[in-house]
């Protein structure tokens, strides 16, 4: 009913002033009203209680000073304000709407970030995509470090690579997974990448040291990936055939920033 | 055949049609369906926060929208099935890491392996995981990528590269993957050959010499022409009898296949056309990689 509420907030404040021209309008009829008592059926004086159907005219013979709706108790239609009020210090805080949990993206973060350490597989019960389109935005952002303006090639091959993942993981895998799933961990696993352009801004990737270290990052991003899917999949024995692909895409990203 | 009984077998076989996410999805859970329903119920109590879902008109678009998405979802999956048989892949993916490496090693160097049979369980193949022999999806789509990159590696290092070339040699990389795949359907279909090779079995085939080329375009960016040159003669022998040696417990007749040398026309045929099939493929890995080593 609540629509019905709003409607009848409208018509209940206009009929106010139907109401106040018709009892202006019709005083005059009200002296006439004890000729017509006896005469009528109705006791057309009582003002509450009136629960004809909105929107029917006034009687001509009777002053109309009742409601036309008798809206329920719990209704208060002048403290429209406050009521909006409340509602908004009843609202949840924006990030728990949002779904963005700081401290479980810190948790996801670190996990990345120690690629011996086991992981567990329950971390990727929700899909988070805000830390990874962090990721990615920072990794563009150090790219235009290096005077590369290539965010469209980055969002361009991230999804592709997703996508690619999320075929090849479920049809390996014995249960499926959902594509953000896949999407966020492909995302936090991205954040080494954002160390070696971070690192490319400052030397030149090209030589010797930089071919050792874009091979070791590109290892370490693609075991960590690797490392999360098979704890979240369950999949065994599995886990250089799922970080072989992951490699194969974080190589890609490593091309970008080297050449 | 090295299937053991005491491991535990995953049925790859197993109709996954609704394959359930082991975790939610909580990404579009939070929200609208909470405070859309029970604002018709009581009045305003359930205005906290939610204005703009308190129109009715609103929550009837989303719930309608919603299930418009869902319906739309389930239509697509089930089209999908129809096209693409997805527990059938299923059964080429189950695979595991040592597979994998054995089966790579067969390819480079096919000599020493005696057995070519695949071991079957009750009429089932079993899975790639369980036997070397049987074949599987996995090497050939991660060669077929690796080529493309390897390609772009290549390409790159002589300064020739540019981004629509990736696309347009993965492309016709594909498009020769399938004509030769039509090609040999239509002429086991014209031998009218009785086997039990799916079409799926013939991608998979086909895509092993990707692994070949990977290996020679790799030896020409390391070694110049000649390791080129080198690495490509070798892999080339190796598929072929590799090729040879596979093809010809499916395509030929039993007792053919078991070594005696049998008469007649239809068997002479069948040889033939295993040899064809087989010797199409360094032809192919020559095709498809000397542009890429200069």
């Amino acid at each position: 009913m609540s629509g019905f509420d709003n409607f009848n907030t409208d018509f209940y404040q206009s009929s106010y002033s139907v109401d106040d021209q018709s009892q202006a309008g019709y005083g005059y009829s009200n002296t006439e009203d004890a000729y017509n008592k006896p005469y009528g059926q109705y006791d057309y004086s009582q003002p509450m209680g009136y629960t004809a159907p909105p929107g029917m005219m006034p009687q001509p013979q009777q002053p109309y000073t009742g409601q036309i709706y008798q809206p329920t108790p719990a209704f208060t239609p002048t403290s429209s304000q406050s009521m909006y009020n409340s509602s908004f210090e009843d609202e949840p805080p924006l990030l728990e709407e949002l779904g963005i949990n700081f401290d479980h993206i810190w948790q996801k973060t670190l996990t990345v970030l120690h690629p011996l350490k086991a992981a567990d597989g329950s971390i990727m019960n929700e899909t988070d995509l805000a830390g990874p389109m962090v990721f990615c935005l920072a990794f563009g952002a150090t790219l235009l470090l290096t005077g590369k303006i290539q965010f469209g090639y980055v969002y361009g091959i991230s999804a592709i690579g997703c996508l690619g993942m999320y075929c090849l993981l479920n049809l390996m895998s014995m249960t499926g997974v959902s594509f953000g799933c896949v999407a966020s961990v492909l995302g936090y696993c991205l954040l080494p990448m954002i160390l070696l352009s971070g690192f490319g801004v400052i030397f030149s990737l090209q030589g010797m040291l930089g071919i050792f270290l874009t091979a070791a990052i590109i290892g370490w991003c693609s075991f960590s990936a690797s490392k999360i899917f098979i704890s979240a999949l369950a999949m065994d024995g599995q886990q250089f055939l799922v970080a072989y692909p992951c490699a194969l895409l974080y190589g890609v990203f490593a091309l970008i920033s080297v050449f | 055949c090295d299937f053991k009984s005491n491991v535990r077998m995953r049925n790859p076989a197993m109709d996954s049609s609704e394959p359930g996410q082991l975790f939610d999805d909580t990404s579009t859970s939070a929200g609208p369906q909470g405070a859309g329903h029970s604002g018709l119920d009581k009045g305003p109590v359930a205005y906290t926060g939610q204005t703009v879902l308190s129109d009715p008109m609103s929550n009837l678009a989303m719930a309608y929208g919603s299930s418009l998405a869902s319906q739309g979802k389930e239509m697509m999956d089930k089209n999908l099935d129809r096209f693409i048989p997805v527990s059938k892949l299923k059964y080429y993916f189950a695979v595991d890491t040592l597979y994998v490496g054995k089966k790579l090693g067969l390819l480079v160097f096919p000599y020493m392996h005696e057995n070519w049979e695949v071991c079957y369980q009750q009429d089932t193949p079993v899975a790639p995981r369980f036997d070397v022999n049987a074949p599987d999806l996995y090497i050939p789509a991660m060669a077929f990528i690796t080529y493309i990159l390897v390609a772009g590696l290549a390409l790159g290092t002589q300064n020739r590269f540019s981004p629509e070339f990736l696309g347009m040699q993965a492309s016709s990389a594909l498009v020769w993957l399938i004509i030769e795949v039509l090609a040999v359907l239509l002429s086991l279909y014209l031998v009218t050959v009785n086997t039990d090779l799916t079409t799926i079995d013939l991608v998979a085939f086909s895509g092993y010499k990707y692994v070949g080329m990977i290996v020679g375009v790799l030896a020409g960016l390391l070694f110049g022409k000649t390791g080129y040159y080198l690495a490509l003669l070798w892999c080339c022998a190796s598929i072929f009898v590799f090729m040879i040696r596979t093809l010809r417990l499916k395509i030929l007749s039993e007792a053919a296949a078991e070594g005696m040398i049998v008469r007649g026309a239809k068997n002479q045929l069948r040889m033939y056309l295993t040899m064809a099939i087989a010797a199409a493929q360094p032809v192919f890995m020559y095709w498809l990689t000397f542009h890429l080593v200069r």
